[in-house]
């Protein structure tokens, strides 16, 4: 999985998955129409502007409350990548899931990270730059076997890749 | 080794003899849920990777719910889907309009205490009332579906204790309401709450459902309350009739404990923007509503219609008021029928709706900007029920009942 490159989009803490994306569109699941409502009352020019290799950084318990997939399958549309701060266990599966790579950061990194830097992850190793005005940090990545699944694609992507294949441990 | 009820329904499910908490296992879920929302998406993005075959469609409950009675061409479309993919695979129960998919699993029998539920909706927890534990999995539940298993990190437990006898105005409700203030989000995040206490011994296996339910929405993997032999005795009358007894060893390992005193508490109000932002009825009350509702997957029980129906005895609905009531199940309201209820509840102004999950995501009896409502329903994010500009405050059935009465949030305790 290459590293991302791109536009840091900064989120304050505690952006719900009813902000994300409406829970008016509970039915619908197709990425490419998900993506255009993607903070649509919060952060409109999110979905106009964001590009392939941009990063969501979040604050604290991104994505909280309904168990929605919808905003992971635009996210994942656009290409684009999660650091946060905090993430309860829904949203951190739906996220592995669709193939979004994360990682967590403490409030130090938050800080040193703005809106509009542009900013290099590295989510297989941890290693984040901060190319508009420099520093580096290093986070604790997903666990290899999650890795595994993200850079498949996602969770389907990789049941695929497994189809057929004898593993070893727990197969899928 | 001694096990939590975590611990011990994630060494079964997964094949062994005891796991601890913080580990990663291979768990085989024993039933999987989806409503007819998500489901034929599922079997698409499935069949689209040439995956045409449930693991286990004998454990598989499909429920249509969300959109009931259905009111667009695009829904009556998803349900033939529904329908249709459910019987290609082989699923054992298509649950056409027979209520919301949490109660109704539980009303048919298919839970015992326990078991490891997997579901695509987030209100699964509710299921935690009866000694099973309900995780919800989003879209993820696809592959569960595919594949009968998935990983899971063994969760820790936090144990709540309930002291104390509440007030007659104070409910299930508001005990779960008082529950998450005291668990801020930072510290629920992938931990299971179990209750404890003797206070539960007077709570019915629904009430305990609603229990739970809520506690999902500090971000815990889910709640559970374990089963004693009342609440197998309930399943057993359900149709589980190997329902047994089952709770956490004695000296099982517990991250951390909290008490909440149900003598001193009074009735909890959820206030915007969401449902961990809560307050004691009596900051609050006052406040003028347009709109009351009685229902959803953690509410519209026998328990919430009768508190409701008592409140309302010789009262009307304020002129101001619309009360909307949603029975969860259908044999809820077909109970609520025979039991006069209903005939109560609509002498009184209320309007009755047949088992959906409709209001609590906006599906049905939208607000405009500028109104308010006060529901027993689950979530309250703004733009949740229509305009964006619209309030939702979330407190029990007393609660809304007390409110609706007199057309602004009022204090159940004051009726009862």
């Amino acid at each position: 999985m290459q590293p991302y490159d791109g536009r840091c989009w900064k989120l304050p803490d505690d952006i719900s998955s009813d902000q994300l994306i409406g829970a008016q569109h509970v039915f619908d699941f197709d990425p490419q129409v998900l993506r255009k409502h993607l903070l649509a009352e919060f952060r409109p020019e999110i979905a106009a502007n964001a590009k392939e290799g941009d990063i969501l950084l979040a604050g604290d318990n991104f994505a909280n409350g309904s168990n929605h997939s919808h905003p992971f399958l635009a996210m994942k549309a656009i290409g684009m990548g999660l650091v946060c701060k905090s993430i309860s266990r829904g949203p951190y599966r739906l996220s592995v899931f669709m193939g979004i790579p994360l990682l967590t950061c403490e409030a130090d990194v938050y800080e040193r990270i703005d809106d509009g830097d542009r900013i290099k992850v590295d989510f297989v190793s941890g290693a984040v730059e901060n190319l508009s005005r420099g520093g580096g940090f290093s986070l604790q990545p997903l666990p290899p076997f999650l890795i595994e699944i993200v850079a498949a694609g996602g969770g389907l992507e990789h049941a695929k890749l497994q189809q057929g294949k004898q593993v070893d441990g727990p197969s899928w | 080794m001694s096990q939590t009820l975590a611990e011990k329904i994630f060494a079964r499910t997964s094949g062994r003899a005891t796991v601890a908490a913080g580990e990663v296992v291979w768990a085989t879920a024993d039933i999987v849920t989806a409503p007819e929302v998500s489901f034929p998406a599922y079997i698409r993005r499935l069949r689209g990777i040439g995956i045409d075959k449930l693991a286990m469609p004998e454990r598989v409950v499909v429920a249509i719910d969300h959109e009931v009675p259905v009111h667009s061409a695009a829904g009556a479309e998803r349900n033939i889907q529904t329908r249709k993919m459910a019987a290609e695979l082989g699923v054992a129960h298509c649950l056409d309009g027979q209520g919301i998919t949490h109660p109704l699993v539980v009303e048919r029998g298919l839970i015992r205490p326990g078991m490891f539920v997997a579901a695509a909706d987030s209100h699964t927890a509710i299921i935690g009332g009866t000694g099973a534990i309900g995780i919800p999995f989003g879209f993820e539940t696809s592959l569960i579906l595919a594949t009968g298993k998935t990983w899971i990190r063994v969760p820790h437990t936090i144990k709540v204790t309930l002291k104390g006898t509440p007030h007659p105005g104070v409910t299930a409700r508001d005990i779960a309401l008082a529950t998450m203030s005291g668990i801020p989000p930072a510290q629920a995040s992938y931990r299971i709450l179990e209750f404890h206490g003797p206070a539960l011994a007077r709570l019915s296996v629904w009430e305990r459902m609603t229990l739970c339910g809520l506690c999902i929405d500090i971000g815990a993997k889910s709640a559970v309350v374990p089963a004693d032999q009342a609440c197998a005795d309930f399943l057993k009358s359900a149709g589980a009739s190997d329902a047994e007894p089952i709770t956490s060893d004695p000296d099982a390992s517990f991250e951390r404990e909290i008490v909440v005193d149900l003598d001193t508490l009074e009735p909890q109000v959820s206030v915007p923007p969401s449902p961990i932002h809560i307050r004691g009825v009596s900051e609050i009350a006052g406040l003028p509503i347009q709109h009351a509702y009685i229902g959803s997957c953690a509410s519209g029980t026998m328990q919430d219609l009768t508190d409701a129906a008592d409140m309302l005895r010789g009262r009307q609905v304020n002129d101001g008021v619309q009360l909307l009531v949603i029975p969860s199940t259908r044999k809820v309201f077909m109970q609520a029928m025979a039991e006069g209820l209903l005939n109560r509840l609509a002498e009184s102004g209320a309007q009755i709706s047949p088992p959906t999950c409709g209001p609590c995501f906006g599906g049905i009896a939208q607000l405009a900007a500028g109104e308010r409502r006060i529901s027993t329903s689950t979530r309250n994010d703004p733009g949740r029920m229509g305009s964006a500009q619209a309030e939702i405050y979330l407190a029990s059935a007393k609660t809304v009942a007390a409110s609706a009465i007199r057309g602004s949030i009022a204090d159940p305790r004051e009726f009862v």
